[in-house]
């Protein structure tokens, strides 16, 4: 086939794609409704979350893991084109972490020496390790199908940024019932559930981006 | 040069918003530039080749075009479909290539190749699509005919033709990746 026949025929297609914000926040709002509506049916809301929200060492976890979510939202949505690679600014995702560095120092320097390994274990890591993978299963799935219909030139990169976002999503809403408000607890089994799902995504992208 | 492209977001644009004569007009001025860039890239593989690489962008900037945000420029979009899709193509052919993006200079890329050969690669793709799509793409790609004429012929609505037209080049891209691997 001649290259200028092809052209013809693909400028008679008019069909064209919506962009790929087209139905994201619908998407993403049912699949974060329904974490939200199974972590109220299986695990149940904390009682005091009203209080909870207001108390600084407490809300600090939604703040972290909404912002995380939002900053993986915005660089996915950047590096799903084809040029935006290199559009990428890394700066906001290292404030989030610095933040989240100090909440653990300021953690570790209040906190009595003896009592640091208990306040790092807590007594809900096995469900936190568990529950914030299983929840972002959906929140994810709906990432990467936005990726399947961009043209990301860093698969693996896309993927772990969908990875990202959809985990953090899930860890915002498994804190509507997690206690455990020591920042050295869920800096540090939150964050180790989010780096696993943002793994296995970026290992997916890798995969199905392509 | 600059003026040339603001040339390309118009045409493009407006080949967004329905207008089949523009966006013909933008793929009509952007393929010289890809295939320069494609041969300078791809010289041993030979014309043939390079053609079929120069189509497979082509379908790829098509398909994706939504990607494409109506405020950005249009050339670093287009250099990265172009290099993400070269170095599939040659990955493909078992072999490597380092394609920095600065590499593209426009004295590279709007060094205009003039008589392309036929590539080979698309039309064996359309043969494995299913008889009707491949008809629609062959009469409106290779005998010119328009969409409703097309639709005449094969006893089908315009709309059906568009549909047909669409989802034969979503399925040739799909056949390609796995032609590809």
């Amino acid at each position: 086939m001649k290259t200028d026949d092809l052209i013809s025929a693909l400028a008679a297609d008019s069909v064209a794609e919506p962009p790929l914000t087209h139905g994201l926040a619908l998407r993403l709002g049912l699949a974060l409704a329904a974490c939200i509506i199974s972590v109220g049916m299986v695990l149940g809301f904390r009682t005091d979350l009203g209080s909870a929200v207001l108390a600084p060492l407490s809300a600090l976890r939604f703040v972290l893991t909404l912002g995380l979510f939002a900053v993986g939202l915005r660089m996915m949505l950047v590096v799903a084109r084809p040029e935006g690679a290199d559009l990428l600014r890394y700066t906001p995702l290292t404030a989030i972490a610095v933040l989240a560095g100090a909440a653990v120092v300021w953690a570790l320097t209040t906190t009595p020496p003896g009592g640091v390994p208990m306040a790092v274990q807590g007594k809900t890591m096995v469900w936190c390790l568990t529950m914030i993978p299983l929840l972002s299963v959906l929140p994810v799935t709906v990432l990467l199908l936005v990726l399947r219909r961009g043209a990301t030139s860093r698969p693996r990169l896309a993927g772990a940024m969908a990875g990202l976002a959809g985990s953090a999503g899930a860890a915002a809403t498994y804190a509507l019932h997690c206690t455990e408000d020591s920042p050295l607890f869920y800096v540090t089994w939150y964050g180790l559930a989010m780096a696993v799902v943002t793994l296995a995504a970026a290992w997916i992208g890798g995969r199905v981006l392509r | 040069m600059t003026e040339d492209h603001d040339d390309w977001a118009q045409l493009l644009r407006a080949g967004k918003g329905g207008d089949a004569r523009a966006y013909g007009a933008f793929l009509r001025k952007v393929t010289p530039v890809i295939r320069g860039i494609v041969r300078n890239r791809g010289r041993s593989l030979g014309e043939a080749t390079c053609e079929d690489i120069v189509q497979e962008v082509l379908l790829a900037v098509h398909l994706k075009r939504h990607t494409w945000l109506e405020e950005a420029p249009v050339r670093p979009w287009l250099y990265a479909i172009t290099r993400n899709k070269v170095v599939d193509a040659f990955r493909a052919r078992g072999r490597r290539i380092d394609m920095p993006i600065e590499d593209f200079s426009d004295h590279l890329a709007a060094d205009p190749v003039a008589d392309p050969t036929e590539a080979a690669d698309m039309r064996r793709m359309i043969g494995l699509l299913d008889h009707r799509s491949a008809e629609v793409v062959r009469r409106i790609g290779i005998e010119g005919c328009s969409v409703a004429e097309t639709g005449r012929h094969l006893m089908m609505t315009e709309g059906a033709v568009r549909v047909a037209l669409h989802r034969a080049f979503k399925r040739l891209a799909a056949l390609r990746e796995r032609h590809l691997e």
